[in-house]
């Protein structure tokens, strides 16, 4: 088989299908997604389906607060649910709350409205909380949650009916470069020319990259989560313990959804552990008295797609052309994929990027040691 | 039957028609359509909804087993109450709080 499109996108996660949406959204309709197994099936149909801007580093603010500013605009038009419910972390230590006002003063500077709230407050929001440990708590009320099956299969239709095509099952092996040029994907099913090729495949990116001589720092870091069986609506913000790096959101469909974190090497498999349901019970049990008698419904792993400062690789390669890549989101590509969605429609078609601080997130930023910053990490 | 009252999956309401409307749509593998209706993600953990949906499936496409793509079975086998997970057993070493 050889197939010839002017847009050839590897992967059909949550961010080739947003690449994809941007660019059909602007008539470019010939394109081909390539997908080694069914859309979403990576980290897309896996993660928490958080959304938040509230970060430590000016790229990841800016980026986050452009996607907050389409998720609405994208739910309306694609028919999925997304609500600003917001987030709250838990802090339980003198010092945490010390480092979070720094953090709350940083993030006003860019015009993220958290703020410190008393354990009062978060009982207010969030009803049969066990507050006694807490000192405080750090509220974000621009962040939300979406529906990430709807999110990622409804816009997909869209991009369909405008005529693009998806290839499942078809595993991108490399791309061929001529003369610095990306000309074509080598899959396992044939050769498919195209005049520009973005990656977007998550983990997988790695060694297409490098089948085409390109290197890419990314880390496959496993994790662990589990949900319930769905409940009625008891609280809306997604809820992080500060000291355990935990989390627990009661996603739009009711289950209540539960990840922390396990000891894990990167680039291993990650196998089920019954260990983990004793530790995301422990924690959250503290804080929820009911939590024991809710039933487990489901336990699934995933990955974090790691780069060495913890920030996306977007752009343009810088000496292939036509070459684009988009991955490495270590564990905040649903949330971020409307804007890189934007940006890379806007690097593939010339124009001027919406949020221009995402020229810092290029792939020649760890050839040039120029890793991008944060004042903290934290989630 | 009238496939608007024919019930595939139970825990998630979904009937014959929403199935049969996913599958034209271009819903023609077993774990896009888990995702997409929801079937397999419900208490029973798949084990009456998806076996229907694959012979429905497989009948309409004329596709075999191997193409459906059987969605992978998570633990627990059917759900559990989380309080069996209190008290952490004694090889749990890697416990990271």
């Amino acid at each position: 088989m050889v197939m010839k499109t002017r847009i050839a996108i590897i992967g059909a996660g949550i961010i080739g299908v947003m690449i994809a949406r941007f660019l059909v959204e602007k008539g470019v309709n010939d394109i081909v997604l390539i997908e080694k197994n069914y859309p979403g099936s990576g980290g897309s149909f896996r993660c928490a389906t958080g959304i938040r801007a509230s970060f430590t580093s000016p790229e990841h603010v800016e980026m986050m607060k452009r996607s907050i500013e389409l998720w609405p605009i994208l739910s309306e038009k694609h028919g999925f649910t997304y609500r600003r419910d917001g987030y709250i972390w838990l802090l339980s230590e003198e010092e945490h709350v010390e480092m979070f006002k720094k953090i709350v003063e940083f993030h006003h500077r860019y015009a993220v409205p958290t703020k410190i709230i008393t354990p009062e407050e978060i009982k207010e929001m969030v009803p049969t909380i066990n507050t006694e440990n807490l000192l405080a708590g750090v509220y974000d009320p621009l962040a939300g949650k979406a529906d990430c099956f709807r999110a990622l299969l409804n816009t997909l239709e869209y991009v369909k009916n405008k005529g693009a095509k998806v290839l499942t099952r078809t595993k991108a092996e490399k791309i061929i470069i001529k003369d610095s040029r990306a000309q074509a994907v080598e899959t396992n099913k044939g050769v498919i020319e195209a005049e520009k090729i973005i990656v977007a495949a998550g983990y997988g990116s790695k060694k297409i990259l490098k089948n085409s001589g390109v290197d890419i720092p990314l880390e496959n870091l496993p994790k662990h989560a589990l949900i319930t069986e769905a409940y009625k609506p008891l609280f809306k913000p997604l809820l992080i313990d500060w000291s355990t790096a935990s989390y627990i959101i009661q996603v739009l469909h009711g289950g209540f959804l539960i990840g922390a974190n396990m000891k894990e090497k990167p680039d291993t498999i990650p196998v089920n552990r019954i260990e983990y349901l004793y530790l995301a019970v422990k924690i959250w049990s503290k804080y929820f008295k009911w939590l024991p008698y809710t039933r487990i419904l489901r336990y699934w792993t995933g990955y974090y797609v790691m780069t060495p400062d913890h920030h996306p690789v977007i752009g343009p390669h810088s000496r292939i052309e036509n070459l684009y890549i988009a991955t490495g989101f270590s564990g905040h590509g649903f949330m971020m994929a409307p804007s890189v969605g934007e940006i890379m429609s806007q690097y593939i078609l010339g124009e001027k990027l919406s949020v221009p601080i995402a020229k810092n997130l290029k792939l020649e930023r760890f050839e040039k040691g120029k890793y991008v910053k944060e004042i903290a990490i934290f989630g | 039957m009238d496939p608007e009252k024919v019930i595939i999956c139970r825990c998630e309401n979904v009937t014959l028609k929403d199935l049969l409307d996913a599958i034209d749509k271009g819903y023609t593998d077993l774990e896009s359509l888990k995702r997409y209706l929801r079937i397999g993600m419900g208490p029973c953990q798949g084990k009456y909804c998806l076996i229907l949906a694959a012979s429905i499936l497989r009948r309409r496409l004329g596709k075999n087993y191997d193409e459906l793509l059987l969605p992978k079975n998570r633990p627990p086998l059917k759900p559990i109450e989380a309080y069996y997970f209190l008290k952490p057993p004694k090889e749990a070493k890697d416990l990271e709080v």
